[in-house]
């Protein structure tokens, strides 16, 4: 068992590379093997995913199921060195989920369905490699290798919203992602190569995160540099984790995009932005981390009222969810900023908890969007009668949303709270307004969009068939669990978050 | 010890019984109200265990039992039940009344598809107040604090193919949530003081802050706290600015509303401030804010109660005076009264519910003017209904009178004169409203359209029958006996147990006030000795204003419509039109434009390249020459 442990890591990654590229290979019409081929590598990336996070020793902490491979040598020293800690361990979970949920909610993808599960693989490969290597360079490059296939996934697959006064192309949506996402990198990439020559001046230039942050305890990032550079991780991956005011590519994102690619967009991707300032900016540079924790605070409660109060507005269903996105991510830059423990524990287990929870209401709103195809919550009313289930489904996920007790965003959310609290109690007050103002458009939606008595023209839906009840249900299920039971997730994080912090001053 | 320990079997076994229904209730059908009634009778009878348990151990004594739930960051947080004569007393009314309805809801309901829907979230229900009442930390009671909202949420919506519950139950949620903002605020701040959600820890130290020892709480941090938690109790207790919900929850099916919206949910914002009783004594100005809220909530409610004609609506505005009682004998340190009033009315209007429910089964409404003369045609319901009225409006040896004594002699006690002409005005107020519904119901002439109502089925009218019981005989457990039990003043006490005693006079003028309403209101509504038209034509202006509510939905709605609503719209176009066609589109427009001007120098012609080499090199050797030769 031990061996397989050392490679635990690679399969993960090799899983869906190996079954993206092979799938290149299958013959266009046969539609069939390509599906079962395409669920049997996520099937096999979730159990992994699943094996690692159960295996991850929380006694011990620290970086697990390592192993290093040399790419490069002297004098750029590249490693190609992976392992997982507290916190990324249950990011490797959720993506394993959430790609095992989108692969079933995108059965019956008709149009290119090959080079829509060749993407989608390269995609989550992308995520899961940013999520488990512990090389800055590589962790880039899985990182860039992330956001590209969106480009293609949007603008081939996606949809656009036409309201007469209000348009939004499906190709529009797709370049102002990528070129948003590219704009944050090349401040990642600034900020990586600036690392790279401050270590090499202090004599052993490095990529590698544990030596970088090895140093950084040795003083060699001196305060100045800390503070200079630190804002290049903060925005760049801020952009993509929906930081105020750089976040509207991701409404218009998650909105054009098919729902699989929402799912995992909004799901997975948006976590990478905030794992990324985990990562490397608070890991390696933690006196710049204390001096911009304050603007990053007040931003984050910007996204949360800023995009709570947006999705009171909104017509469109994923308009609504997109910026409740924006609104939560907005709690989960709170909770870093808090740089106590309770706060970045919170905000790691949102992280945990709203990518979930987006997946089921992505997923859901495809459900729906597939038989009305419409997503205006003004036409859409009483579907309830004729889709239980479905409607059920997304209560929960809205329930979760505002934070209902018993559902996992609420232990988030708490944790948050309090977390705030200590830093800023008018902050950690705003921020309950804002989880109020989600149970005001949440409630608005359930009850404008599904319940009250229903439209003749929606006599002849039908409601989800096993395959999306039950991938669905399963997502409601961890939320239900995570809820009720959060600590096998929460000591795992509590180890991860502790090795952070041992650094900062309480 | 031991038995106590049991307490936390009975929130379990309704709440599998929910998971159970939920998992085989839609195949079996009579399988939910099955589970559901039986995980309540395990309840009823754990009830007695734990009773059993505290009496061994002290009667009047205080235990925490705790398990840890989850810890972060060094934080343990907790799981655990706190045992002490307050949440006996409320377990049993919640799983005497559940049980009741539960059994009532077997007949009102048996034609309703959703049977196992309904009795799913009754269970639930069940399971999450008795939560309420036993948690022993902030934390565990905000959660589930919160699931009784969630089931009050889809109770009230429960016909939700209709437009109206689903509106109705948006509004109690949301009402009720912007009230729980501020108790979480509270919570986080005495949490943030305290550096624990435990409530034993909490009290220990807002006990030393009143006793002017050194506590971790200072005096500003836990009146801003207590204040806030008040807020959050006043949001579910519906008092005045909250209450607009709990008159449109009527929505839901009336059991629910005997049930939530009567006799538990409701009275848990009573509760929170009964059992942070200790942190409200730190800081007495507090208490007076809660008696104030209390008083003209009771008051206003009272009024719309009189002028209302659909019967649910007059129980729904009763509770909220009643409840405003409630808080007022709360704020003048009447925590007995309040305790034993919010039992009483608990069994009273529980009874009164179910009856107007038995009325609406058989008649097929909900307003008086149409009723009339039920009497003859359904007389269990008429004489329970009575009962609950009577015990209502304060007549002698019903429940109610007992305890509005009670709440009386505390008002008189500790608040001044304007208090208890208030609360003795409420007290008639409430007779009559009570008098004029029991009549206008019952007496009169059976109308023909009304011909063919008969009396409820036997599993409608036992349930009435056995709330009837409590509501006439609850009020002597004011007299202790001679073996152990001393009174009602010597088991529910905060700090000082006391006897039971009685002020003639306030006693007196209080039974003339009720015995004169219940006097006049047959004259008035019935033989019509009186000319109520006259009446009303003279009142207009203040009938119009109590008929309308205050206009308190009207200013809601104006405000959510006119600032929420466009506000967000507001912010949300900004966010395009701003933020995304000025922020995002402009730089790429404006890019786009000038590339598009400056490829216009790609003519292609060599003469005007020439001329800009010549140009250019006249320019730059001019500089030259002028910087550095010059």
């Amino acid at each position: 068992m031990d061996n397989f442990n050392q490679i635990a890591l690679i399969f993960i990654l090799a899983v869906p590379l190996f079954t993206g590229g092979a799938l290149i290979f299958f013959p266009r019409n046969k539609i069939g093997a390509i599906r079962t081929f395409a669920l049997a590598g996520s099937l096999l990336t979730f159990l992994l995913s699943f094996y690692v996070f159960v295996m991850y020793d929380y006694h011990e902490g620290g970086y697990q199921f390592v192993g290093s491979i040399i790419w490069l040598m002297d004098p750029l020293n590249i490693q190609f060195s992976f392992g997982i800690d507290g916190i990324s361990a249950p990011m490797i979970l959720l993506t394993g989920i959430v790609m095992l949920a989108g692969t079933m909610m995108s059965w019956n993808i008709e149009y290119r369905s090959k080079d829509f599960f060749v993407l989608f693989m390269f995609l989550v490969a992308g995520v899961l490699g940013t999520f488990s290597v512990t090389d800055i360079f590589f962790l880039f490059f899985f990182y860039e290798l992330a956001v590209l296939p969106m480009f293609p996934l949007i603008a081939v697959w996606g949809s656009t919203t036409d309201f007469g006064s209000f348009l939004r192309t499906k190709e529009y949506s797709a370049m102002k992602l990528t070129l948003y996402l590219v704009a944050g990198s090349v401040l990642v990439w600034i900020g990586i190569i600036a690392l790279f020559i401050e270590t090499t001046n202090a004599g052993a230039g490095t990529f590698s995160i544990e030596t970088l942050s090895q140093m950084s305890e040795d003083g060699v990032f001196s305060r100045k540099f800390q503070l200079i550079f630190f804002p290049f991780f903060m925005i760049g991956f801020g952009v993509l984790a929906g930081l105020w005011p750089f976040h509207t590519w991701s409404p218009d994102g998650h909105v054009a995009a098919p729902t699989a690619v929402s799912m995992i967009h909004a799901g997975v991707l948006m976590k990478l932005g905030a794992y990324g300032i985990i990562r490397i900016g608070m890991t390696v540079l933690p006196e710049g981390a204390s001096g911009w924790m304050p603007l990053l605070i007040g931003l984050g409660t910007v996204n949360v009222l800023y995009g709570a109060i947006s999705a009171m507005g909104q017509r469109d269903l994923k308009y609504v969810i997109g910026y409740s996105s924006v609104s939560h991510m907005g709690l989960v830059l709170m909770g870093l900023a808090t740089l106590n423990p309770i706060g970045v524990t919170g905000a790691v287990l949102q992280m945990f908890s709203h990518g979930i929870m987006t997946a089921l209401f992505f997923a859901v709103v495809g459900m729906i969007y597939e038989r009305t195809h419409t997503r205006d919550i003004t036409i859409l009313g009483g579907i309830a009668h004729r889709m239980p289930f479905t409607v059920i489904l997304f209560a929960v996920a809205g329930l979760t949303s505002l934070g209902l007790p018993g559902l996992s965003g609420f232990i988030a959310e708490i944790l948050i709270f309090v977390g705030v609290f200590k830093t800023s109690i008018f902050l950690a007050i705003l921020a309950v307004v804002g989880a109020a103002i989600t149970a005001v458009y949440v409630l608005r939606l359930l009850g404008k969009a599904f319940f009250g008595p229903m439209d003749s023209k929606w006599e002849t839906l039908t409601d989800g068939g096993p395959r999306e009840l039950i991938t669905n249900g399963l997502l409601a299920g961890i939320i239900f669990f995570v809820g009720l039971w959060p600590m096998p997730l929460l000591r795992v994080i509590n180890s991860g978050v502790a090795e952070l912090l041992a650094r900062y001053p309480i | 010890m031991g038995l106590m320990e049991l307490a936390w079997i009975i929130p379990a076994s309704s709440f599998f019984a929910f998971v159970g229904i939920i998992a085989f209730g839609r195949r079996i059908p009579f399988v939910s109200p099955m589970l559901s009634i039986g995980a309540i009778i395990v309840g009823c009878i754990l009830v007695f265990v734990v009773v059993m348990g505290r009496i061994d151990a002290d009667p009047t004594g205080i235990d925490f039992f705790s398990r840890k739930w989850f810890e972060v960051g060094g934080t343990e947080l907790m799981l655990g039940m706190i045992i002490d004569p307050l949440s006996i007393v409320m377990l049993g009314l919640v799983c005497f009344v559940s049980l009741m309805v539960q059994v009532y809801s077997l007949s009102y309901m048996r034609h309703d598809p959703k049977l196992a829907w309904y009795y799913a979230i009754h269970a639930l229900f069940a399971a999450s107040m008795i939560l309420v009442v036993l948690a022993d930390n902030f934390l565990l009671f905000y959660v589930a604090w919160e699931l009784v909202g969630l089931c009050s949420y889809l109770l009230i919506g429960f016909w939700w193919e209709k437009r109206e519950p689903v509106e109705a139950a948006k509004k109690a949620f949301i009402t009720t949530r912007i009230a729980d903002v501020a108790l979480l605020v509270g919570i986080l701040l005495l949490f943030h003081e305290v550096g624990t959600f435990s409530m034993k820890e909490t009290f220990y130290q807002a006990q030393l802050l009143g006793a002017g020892e050194v506590s971790e709480l200072s005096s500003g941090t836990t009146m801003i706290a207590t204040f806030l938690l008040f807020i959050g109790a006043m949001g579910k207790s519906a008092q005045i600015p909250f209450h607009v919900w709990l008159p449109d929850a009527m929505a839901g099916p009336t059991p629910v509303s005997a049930l939530i919206h009567a006799a538990t949910m409701v009275v848990a914002g009573v509760y929170l401030v009964a059992r942070t009783f200790a942190l409200f004594e730190a800081v007495p100005n507090v208490l007076l804010v809660v008696s104030i809220v209390g008083l003209v909530t009771s008051l206003l409610a009272s009024t719309m109660a009189l002028v209302n004609t659909d019967l649910k609506r007059i129980l729904a505005y009763s509770t909220i005076s009643h409840l405003g009682l409630m808080m007022l004998s709360l704020g003048a340190f009447g925590y007995t009264a309040a305790i034993f009033h919010l039992v009483a009315h608990g069994f009273s209007k529980a009874l009164l519910f179910l009856g107007a429910g038995s009325v609406s089964h058989a008649s097929n409404q909900t307003d008086i003017r149409k009723m009339g003369g039920f009497i003859k045609v359904m007389p269990i319901t008429a004489i329970t209904f009575g009962i609950g009225a009577l015990s209502l409006g304060g007549i002698p040896i019903f429940a109610g009178f007992w305890s509005k004594d009670e709440i009386l002699i505390a008002v008189f006690n500790h608040r001044n004169f304007l208090f208890l002409i208030g609360t003795l005005f409420v007290g008639f107020l409430s007779a009559l409203y009570m008098a004029r519904a029991f009549y206008l119901v019952f007496f009169g002439d059976l109308k023909n359209e009304n011909k063919s109502v008969s009396e409820s089925p036997i599993l409608m009218t036992a349930p009435l029958i056995l709330l009837a019981i409590p509501s006439l005989l609850f009020g002597f457990s004011v007299f202790g006996s001679d073996e152990g039990y001393g009174g009602i003043g010597r088991f529910i006490f905060f700090e000082n147990a006391h006897d039971f005693h009685f002020n003639v006079l306030l006693g007196s003028i209080s039974v003339i006030l009720a015995v004169v309403a219940f006097g006049i209101s047959k004259p008035l509504y019935i033989t019509r000795k009186f000319d109520l038209n006259r009446i009303k034509k003279y009142f207009s202006g203040l009938i119009r204003i109590c008929e309308r509510g205050y206009y308190f939905d009207q200013v809601y709605e104006w405000f959510f419509d006119r600032i929420v609503l466009v506000s967000s719209r507001f912010i949300a176009w900004l966010d395009r039109a701003v933020v995304n066609d000025v922020g995002v589109n402009g730089p790429a427009n404006s890019m786009g434009w000038t590339a598009s001007k400056l490829r216009l120098h790609v003519t292609g012609k060599v003469y005007n390249y020439a001329l800009v080499m010549v140009l250019g090199s006249m320019i730059i050797g001019s500089v030259w020459w002028i910087m550095v030769a010059g």
